[in-house]
């Protein structure tokens, strides 16, 4: 038994290892590519929107509509903006949808930005961007509460909805041949978080005119403008 | 241990090292091969996953220091040992390793290996690591003749990368996020 014990215990964590991959299969499979906010143990909030969204009559839980791809068009045409910053702070997000279509920006202001697209409708959020990013989550009531796991990292948010000139800025243009992608987003406050990257390397943004849009990156004159719809 | 052999030999570790490399490489392919998920299953009572995963690496790395100060006592370096510390090393060595396990499985299942910063770069590395050497360590205890300093490397590899981990990991959440349940 004494000379077992080691071995006993190794398979002990394995088993475990095992029965919680199970329980996670289990769980995040039954809603095929749109997990059930919920299963993880999300905070109230995400139990309480999906009402308010058109034609959310579906159980939550069984809404086949929701796979994270850009180019189905949604039945329900949702238009929204909501902005704000992420649980425990250190990075903001955007979210702008237009006509169901969603376009997520997720950026410390320093060198973390995300870039995510997908779909809103029946009050689930359904995004996904490059490197396996993806954003998950739930709108009503003015607000959008969700997760984004991107790079390795997760953030949780629930923000709120904004009116111009606050919203999610973008700009990309091509300087003296290096590709520039710039995203913005201007909270409420005025306050304003921003990454450019060139060739992408991320560094800060300057910032930009929220009436106009125009910004200075590397002495060049660019315009961000708000998103609409899905990434160029 | 080793005065008690007749032969004292490395041969009996090929096969704990050969184990403990491949479940290193395992969970390193996985790790980056299977496509995050975002999300895992949380436990109760707590704001979210994260925190689940801070407070279990914490109890865990608390658990590592018991190792440490039991183990140093079994060989003597603290006077003698009382007669319980082999079981206490035991069971805190069972505990922390059991606590490791949820963390680790929803680092692999949601997270997937990353390169995203040095932080997390090492923070995956020392996590395959930490499970291979944990498996060297476990199936070498039962192995008789091996060389004195076998144990005592083995359980402070192991050490370190438990405290590599708290350290890239929780003590980063505390430090950047805060302390919060």
């Amino acid at each position: 038994m004494k000379r077992n014990g080691p071995l006993l215990t190794l398979l002990a964590g394995l088993a475990l290892a095992a029965v919680l991959i199970t329980v996670n299969l289990t769980v995040t499979a039954r809603g095929g590519d749109e997990p059930d906010p919920a299963g993880f143990g999300a905070p109230p909030a995400t139990t309480a929107p999906a009402t308010t969204a058109p034609a959310a009559s579906a159980p939550p839980s069984a809404a086949p509509s929701a796979e994270p791809s850009p180019e189905v068009a949604p039945a329900a045409k949702v238009n929204a903006v909501w902005a704000g910053t992420v649980d425990g702070g250190g990075a903001s997000i955007a979210i702008s949808v237009t006509d169901g279509v969603a376009v997520a920006y997720l950026c410390d202001g320093r060198k973390a930005e995300v870039w995510l697209q997908g779909t809103a409708a029946d009050g689930k959020l359904s995004l996904t961007g490059k490197k396996g990013a993806i954003l998950t989550g739930a709108f009503g009531g003015g607000k959008a509460t969700g997760t984004v796991a991107a790079n390795g990292r997760r953030w949780t948010f629930t923000v709120k909805a904004v009116a111009k000139p606050s919203g999610l800025y973008r700009a990309t243009a091509t300087v003296r041949g290096a590709k520039v992608v710039g995203g913005w987003i201007v909270l409420p406050d005025g306050s304003q978080v921003g990454v450019v990257s060139v060739d992408d390397v991320p560094r800060p943004a300057p910032a930009i005119d929220p009436a106009t849009g125009a910004v200075t990156v590397d002495g060049a004159k660019l315009t961000a403008a708000p998103v609409t719809g899905a990434l160029a | 241990m080793s005065e008690q052999a007749r032969r004292v030999s490395t041969a009996g570790l090929y096969v704990p090292l050969l184990l403990g490399a491949v479940v290193t490489v395992t969970l390193g392919v996985y790790g980056s091969v299977h496509t995050p998920t975002g999300i895992a299953v949380n436990v109760a009572g707590f704001s979210s996953p994260q925190t689940v995963k801070v407070w279990l690496a914490t109890g865990a790395a608390l658990l590592a220091l018991v190792q440490l100060v039991s183990a140093l006592s079994m060989w003597g370096k603290l006077g003698s040992p009382p007669s319980w510390i082999g079981g206490l090393h035991r069971w805190s060595g069972r505990f922390a390793f059991l606590l490791t396990v949820p963390v680790a499985v929803h680092c692999l299942y949601a997270l997937g290996f990353a390169t995203y910063d040095t932080r997390t770069l090492a923070h995956s590395l020392f996590g395959c690591f930490f499970f291979g050497a944990f498996t060297v360590k476990m199936l070498s205890l039962p192995k008789r003749g091996l060389p004195g300093w076998t144990l005592p490397l083995l359980g402070g590899a192991v050490f370190t990368a438990l405290i590599g981990l708290w350290l890239t990991s929780s003590f980063w959440y505390f430090t950047t996020i805060g302390v919060n349940l």
